[in-house]
This record gives structure tokens, sequence and C-alpha cells, in this order.
């Protein structure tokens, strides 16, 4: 018999399409962590609704979560469809994957408005600093100075998408790399149990395109580059918290919407998660050495989602009968007598 | 001199923000409640103070509603037009000007009515006697014209709403007017306005309100818009009726409304609503559509209902943002890239914008496609009569989704782009059903939604995506047809051109001859239309754009031999239709080609 988790699932039934990405492709690894971490946290499949916008990395909701539904969009619009799935079933666990230039460039002002708006739902950006599908152009995140391979450096400032979504008042922001399979694993998990916006800015080596040493986005550059904030653990809520072994060093906790800690462990120094400024500054100090800052940056509870906002009934308006849609004919009635007064 | 009664146009010169807009609604009311047919238009300039505006009204007892081809009344506040207004008018026009302009009136040949209008009114009310000296014209002219003040006061607290300051200020300013016509002038033109037995039943109302009554009553569950003349009062207007009939007992909403950061996203976010099974819309207007072209194409192809309400302006580009066109016909049919048509809803009076209105959501759904909704700014933002909206005769038409694992197994080999049917219609399951999950995409895939590039994969769901929407030929709204026996010249035309098309249809008929008229009403074209042109000699096609882009389709549709029978005529100067420019136009045509 298969490993089965809370809701009796074996990982099998998390599990998607064979992958057409490059052999070695970072994505896929960050693929194999969304149906491990969505198994882990026994989430419904049929609940789930996978988003993507178009590039490489929006091309792996058919690659996972072959039970739940997916929209691979148009390029740089996930944002504004998942904000209309997300007002006709709020119930429903957005799970959205981007790349780069999905969010940087064509879906820059979607990504912004979404944040604005606080959708409830992961938002995974699979950042490689190219456009693979085009065959490697750099794209905005590319960092000032790195080189893709076969190819001059790239002239231009990186947009930190990390900085700009703390910037824009995002409830969850936290970069991780592809190669850090514990990190990532246990940054989705939290970001699945977070309730309004997660942005999780993941470098994911372009291995066609951009894995040469010149490159600030390299396997290996990454690899030997990555300054994390804190170690971390992911406790589900279906987990007594008080029977999971304490650290042996200094760590903070971080509750979750669904009753879920994440567990922050200092490193070097500790990292606060509320602290905007903070987050911002590590970002900044990180950008001057050439370095990559990974971990949970910035974590705020209590933002309203646009649901909340909206003011929505408690039934998904998709399930809504027309006694609910439809005025009844009285109310028509009334309005013509006042037209006609 | 013979009386002139209930026939006249008169038009009002004003600068923009002067708050002359309400004292216009009040004179046409007033008119409306005498009974006879009145019927406005404002021209307004693309700004918001300042700038010269224009409200026309036309009286008419035969229900002509275009503007009137003659000015006989004009009232003139507005010194940047003075001159121009004064130097186009027709000997014997009346002219009403406000004296504290301070221009001169250089004409001889006009009747003339002085009035110290901002004196007047500064007299009454100081601080507001700019907008104050509206209100003292409306006045004049109401006792010029023999409108009783107490169905003025009616007019004034209905434009008003309960607001007593503002009723009281306004009726003081009119019965200024009032006496100041009967004391200090004396009337020497012969327009009368006389009470008829007017239908109870009627009242004003623009399309863009009675749009988004419909939507209300079609079950609109999400809004998303980006601000665009002429269609923002649309958004505007369902955002206001939610709170009064779209909640639930415990206040809470059952329709989001989303002012979306631009027309993408606006279109983006009623795929996504569509896709998850609600019934969302946007409204726009030219330039928008042009925006969300790329995402049109994704809905016609991964069969998302959508609406989307065109409320057109003149074009290209920002073109003449505040004038109306029937400029984006063409574009609505095949918007998008690659082989699509969308279904497109043409309604021609405000009774059809409701019906239109909550229709669109059922076709959308039905079809599992893009539907368009077309209407235009003389439509959409002026004030027609409606004869009183009828309640949706049958329930929603949800179409074919499947909700329960039950109704899936009755669906025999089921996949999400399979013709079960033979209909063309597929079926579909929704997100957070878990039932046959599949990923939606605009690239290839075959009839159970799997990825798929291959040639005849493509070509065969391409197909069978046509005899879809070929489907709804005769499910759409029908064509309306008013049929002379001879059957020698019949007028296609559509939309807000419904509004003109009786006045033309006299105007020629004047001439002896005998029109008959098919207004069309929906994309695609029924095929009553091709039996209309083949009942007839020769066919004109009518429209308010350049190029004759309904023409245009009907040549691509109609059949072939029929094709020699069909002449354009359409043209377009930002201005609603006016009768006499079409009718000789009509006539133009027929002599060039001596047919």
């Amino acid at each position: 018999m298969a490993k089965v988790n809370k809701i009796n699932l074996p990982l099998d039934d998390y599990k998607g399409g064979k992958s057409t990405l490059c052999p070695g492709c970072g994505h896929d690894a960050i693929s194999s962590v969304i149906m491990k971490a969505a198994w882990e946290n026994s989430i419904t499949p049929d609940g789930i609704a996978k988003m993507s916008g178009i590039g490489c990395s929006s091309k792996t909701p058919a690659y996972f979560l072959s039970q739940s539904h997916g929209f691979n969009t148009a390029h740089g619009r996930m944002p504004s469809v998942t904000t209309g799935a997300n007002m006709a079933n709020k119930n429903l666990n957005f799970l959205a994957v981007s790349g780069d230039g999905d969010t940087a460039s064509i879906g820059v002002g979607q990504f912004i408005h979404a944040i604005r708006r606080n959708l409830n739902m992961l938002y995974i950006v699979e950042n490689n600093g190219v456009y693979g599908l085009t065959k490697g152009q750099y794209s905005a995140t590319a960092e000032e100075g790195s080189q893709k391979r076969k190819s001059a450096p790239n002239e231009l400032k990186q947009i930190d998408l990390c900085a700009m979504a703390i910037n824009l008042g995002c409830s969850f922001v936290a970069r991780s790399f592809s190669g850090s399979r514990k990190q990532l694993t246990a940054l989705i998990r939290a970001g699945m149990s977070h309730r309004g916006m997660a942005v999780i800015d993941v470098i994911s080596p372009c291995v066609t395109f951009n894995n040469n040493e010149e490159s600030y986005k390299s396997l290996q550059y990454v690899k030997n580059n990555n300054e994390e904030l804190h170690g971390l653990d992911y406790i589900p809520h279906f987990n007594p918290i008080e029977e999971v072994e304490i650290p042996s060093g200094g760590y903070k906790e971080v509750k979750l919407h669904d009753g879920s800690y994440l567990r922050l462990e200092t490193i070097s120094e500790e990292h606060d998660v509320g602290d905007r400024m903070m987050a911002l500054n590590a970002i900044n100090n990180a950008e001057e050495k050439d370095k990559h800052v990974t971990g949970l940056l910035y974590f705020q509870e209590g933002i309203p989602t646009l649901d909340e906002t909206e003011n929505l009934v408690d039934t998904p308006l998709s399930e809504l009968s027309e006694d609910m849609l439809r005025p009844p004919k009285e109310t028509l009635e009334e309005l013509l007598t006042s037209f006609r007064s | 001199m013979e009386k002139i009664i209930n026939d006249f146009t008169i038009n009002i010169a004003t600068a923009n923000g002067t708050g002359s807009q309400s004292a216009n609604l009040i004179l046409l009311n007033a008119l409306f409640r005498m009974g006879t047919h009145a019927s406005g238009k404002n021209l307004f300039p693309s700004n918001i103070a300042g700038l010269p505006t224009w409200y026309i009204v036309r009286v008419s007892d035969h229900g002509y509603q275009a503007p009137g081809d003659n000015t006989h009344i004009q009232v003139v506040m507005n010194i940047d037009t003075w001159n121009d207004d004064i130097a186009d008018l027709k000997p014997g026009t009346v002219l009403i000007h406000n004296t504290d302009v301070k221009a001169p009136v250089n004409r001889d040949d006009l009747i003339v009515y002085p009035v110290p209008m901002t004196s007047m009114a500064r007299k009454i009310n100081p601080k507001l006697s700019k907008m104050v000296a509206n209100m003292i014209y409306v006045g004049v002219m109401a006792e010029m014209l023999e409108i009783p003040q107490n169905i003025l006061e009616e007019a004034i607290s209905k434009q008003f709403g309960g607001k007593e300051k503002a009723i009281e200020i306004n009726s003081q300013a009119s019965l200024a007017g009032r006496e100041y016509f009967k004391n200090d002038l004396e009337k020497k033109d012969n327009y009368f306005v006389e009470k008829r037995d007017g239908n109870n039943d009627q009242f004003l109302i623009d399309g863009n309100e009675a749009v988004a009554l419909g939507c209300i009553y079609g079950g609109i569950n999400m809004l998303s818009w980006y601000p665009i003349t002429p269609s923002s009062s649309l958004a505007e207007s369902i955002d206001k009726y939610i709170p009064k009939l779209r909640l639930d007992k415990d206040g809470k909403s059952t329709c989001a409304v989303i002012q979306a950061e631009d027309e993408l996203a606006a279109v983006g976010m009623v795929l996504g609503a569509g896709w998850a099974g609600a019934r969302g819309m946007t409204c726009t207007s030219g330039p928008g559509i042009s925006l969300m072209s790329e995402l049109i194409g994704l809905a016609y192809y991964a069969e998302v209902p959508s609406v989307i309400w065109d409320v057109t302006r003149v074009g290209p580009s920002t073109g003449l943002p505040t004038r109306t066109q029937q400029g984006d016909i063409s574009m609505l049919y095949e918007a998008s890239h690659g082989d699509t048509q969308h279904i497109v809803l043409i309604p021609g009076n405000v009774d059809e914008c409701f019906e239109f209105g909550w229709k669109a959501f059922d076709y959308a759904e039905k079809y599992q496609t893009m539907v368009f909704g077309f209407t235009d700014l003389d439509l959409g933002m002026n004030l027609w009569v409606s004869n009183g909206f009828e309640y949706p005769n049958k329930p929603m038409n949800r179409g074919k989704v499947l909700r329960t694992k039950e109704e899936l197994e009755k669906i025999e080999n089921y996949g999400r782009y399979r013709d079960v049917d033979g209909d063309g219609i597929p079926y579909r399951t929704l997100p957070g059903s878990g039932l046959e999950p599949i990923v939606s995409r605009g690239t290839g895939r075959d009839e159970d939604g799997v990825y798929s590039e291959k040639a005849s994969v493509y070509r065969t769901n391409m197909d069978r995506l046509r005899k879809k929407i070929e489907g709804s030929r005769t499910d759409l709204p029908q064509p309306i047809l008013r049929e002379e026996k001879e059957h020698d010249l019949g007028i296609i035309y559509y939309g807000s051109m419904e509004n003109t098309i009786q006045e033309i249809d006299d105007i020629l008929e004047s001439t002896g001859m005998k029109v008959s008229q098919c207004r069309v009403r929906a994309l695609p074209l029924s095929p009553e239309i091709d039996e209309f042109v083949r009942r007839h000699e020769k066919i004109i096609v009518l429209e308010v754009n350049r190029d004759g882009q309904m023409y245009g389709i009907l040549r691509k549709e109609i059949a072939t031999e029929l094709v020699p029978k069909l002449y354009s005529v359409a043209f377009s100067d930002g201005l609603p239709p006016k009768a006499v420019e079409y009718a000789e136009a009509i006539i133009g045509t027929l002599e060039s080609f001596e047919i």
C-alpha cells in the first residue's frame, strides 16, 4: 500500500502529465515540490485551481495535480483571469505559476493590481532571468552585469519582484531556489496555508540558455551565493505543535491562517518578517553583493482579501440558484412605476 | 399666422460644466409630460468644463426622434460659439439669447427674445447664478410654448428627487423666466406645445441604464470595467442597482464589481468568472475592444462564456470620443487573430437594451462563447422613450454544465471538447467539482482537452466551433421586418438607426417610393435576411460609419447571387443620423447606379 496523507490519498493522486521541459529544468523541481506540498498539506485536489500565463513555467500546471482544473491563460493575464475566477468561486484554492517574463514584463501591471487587491492565492514565479520558449532573450529580472550563454552582459537593472511586492503591501513575500528543496517545500506549504496573496519568487535556473558560470541565475552561482535568512520548518495544523521537536538555536513561529505554523530558525542574525524595512534592506544588501537572499522576507496577517472587500455571499457565486440571481418580478414592476412617476 | 404645434427642434448652446444638463433634462421631461413625443440629444465635447456643448430637443407628434434637420428655436448662452450658432440659423428662427453675455446679434431676419438671464439668476441666488441662468431660459420657453407651470414643477421635482432647496431655486428661476417673457417680451413666433393623451406607461431612460438593468435581471455575478466614455455610465448603473436588487438577506452581494487596471484585465476577469461558472461581463468602447482582442480569441477557442457590451464611439483610436458612430460592428464580429466568429446582439431601442442585457448571459452560457452587446453613444447615453421592460419570460439558460457525478455519468463518451450532441456544443465541468478536470488553454488540444498540435485535430475542432456558432443563426433575436407589397426597395439597417428610420421612410414615401425595412438584431445573420433580400428588387444597407461595415458582412454571408442587389449608404460625422441627409443619400445612390 502506498503511503497516504490525512485525507487518505497517495502522492500519485497529486501527480500530473509528463513534463516536456528541458531535462534538468529548475521548473520540474518546483513542480515536484508543489505536488509534495499539496499532498503533505492534505489539500483536496478537487478544490485546487491551477492558474498560469504563458511561458515555460506556465506550461507546468499540466505536469502536476491532474485531478485539479487548470487554466493556462494568455501572456501576462493570469492575475486578471484568477481575479474573475476568485469572484466566481471564492472557495477554490488558487495555485498560480508564472515566470519572469510573464510577471515582470508583459504582466507586471496585473501582478501589481492583484497584490493591491490582495487576491486569496499562491503566486509562484519561476524566475530564470530569460525567455526560454522564444530561445533565450534576457528578461526584466536578469541582473545588471549577469551574462547568459553566448551573449553580452545584461545592461539594465533588474526588477526585483519581492521588493516590488513588499512595497505594494503584499501580505506574504518569499524568495527561494529550485535547488533548495527543503526551504522551498516549507515556503510553498506555508503559502498554501496563507489567506491572501502569497508571492514566492523562486530562482529556477534555465539549463539551456542561462546556466553558464557568468550568469547570476545559474545553478552553481545560486548555490554559491544563496544567503538564507533562516532555516524553515512547516508544521501543519493537524500536527500538534507541542509534539514537534524544539530546535536548539533561536527561532520564531509565524502562525498561518489555517492554524499551521512556519518555524523560522535563526541562522546568523534574526530577521523580523513583520518589518517591511528590514525585508527591503535584506534584499538591497544581497543585491549589492550580487547575492540572492532567500526565505520568508515579509509577512502580515489580517489584510482583507478581495472576496471579503467585495462582501460576497457565503455560497460561491457560481453555485447560486436562479432565485438568488434574478430579482423577483415585483421589483421590476416597482422600478417601472418609479420611472413613470 | 398658422400655429406650429408639437413639431419643431430646439437647440441649446451652452458651455460644458455650467450646469445646463439638469435644466435641459427638465425641459425634455416637461415636454414628455405634455404627452407629445420629445427626444433629447446631448452633443458634448471631450472636456469637463469650458468647451461648447449643445442640447438638441426634437418635439414631434409623429414620434420622430432624430435631431431635426433645421433648428426652429435656438438658445445661445456661450460666447465661444455665439456667432456661428446665430449665423447658421434660417430666417424666421426664434433666437433666445442671454443679454448678459454682451455679444451682438447681427441678424434682423430672426425672431429675437433678449433675456438678461445671468442678472435675473443673480437676484435669485448670487452664488449659483451661472447654473440658475439655465433655468431662466427653460422658464422663458415654457411661457413661450405654453407649457403649464405645474407640468414644469413636476419635471423639476423629478430631476432633483427630494432635494427641497434645489427644487425651490429652480422653480423660482423658471417662474422668473416665465414672468419676464409675459411682461417684457411679446410673443412673435408661432410655436406651441399642446397636451396630448400620451401613453402613461411610457418613460424616458438611456440605453446604458436599460442594459444595466437587463444585466441585473440576467443574474450578472461579476462586472469588471475600466472607465471609458460612453460606456462608463453602464457600469455605474449596475453598481447603483446592486444594493437595491442583488443583496441577500444578510446584506451580502451576489455580484462583484471591480474597477480594473485596464481593459486587458477587465476582459481577463470576465474569462476567469466564466471559466469558473459565474456570469461575468465587462463594458467598454472601441479602444477597449482593441485591447481585449487577444483574450476575446481565447474565450472563443477555449469556449469560455463571456459577455462584453460595446457602447461604440467615433474611431479610429480616440477619434471623437464623445460622439456617436456604428463603428465597431465588423471588428466585433471577427475580433482577435485567426479564425473567430462572435455572437453580437444589436438592440435598436431601450426596451431591447434591457432584453438583450439579460439574454446575453443565456447565449454566452448556452454557446460557451464570447457574446457582444452592441450599442452606441447615441442609444447608450441619450434619453429615449421606453414602453416598459418585460420581465424575462423564461428561466436562465446555464448551458451544458455538468455539476454532479450523476450528470456526468449520463453523458456517453464525455470529453471537454467532444461534440456529443451533434450541435457543436460540448459539455463542460467546473473547477472545484473534481469532475473530468483539464487544463483549459489557447493552444491546440484534442476532444478530451489534452494538448495536441496534430493538423487533423486542430481542423476538426475549428470546424466544430464554426458549426456551434452557425447553429445560433436561427436562435438569436431575429430581424424585424416591415414589408411593402411592391418589394421594389428594401432597407437593411441596425441599432440606433431605428430612431431615425421612420422619418427616413416617410421622406422616401413622400417621393412616391415604397420602401420595406429589415432591422438586423444579431450576428451571425439570420437566414431570414437572405429571404428578405431575395424578395426585393434592390437593397440599401444603411449605417453610421464610412465604410459600410454591415454591408461588408452581408456581402460575405448572403447567397452569392443576391450580392449584386446590395447598395451601401454609409457615412459618419460623429453626429446622430439626420433623416433628410440619409434619405437624400439613398435617393442619390439609387440615381447614381441608375437602379
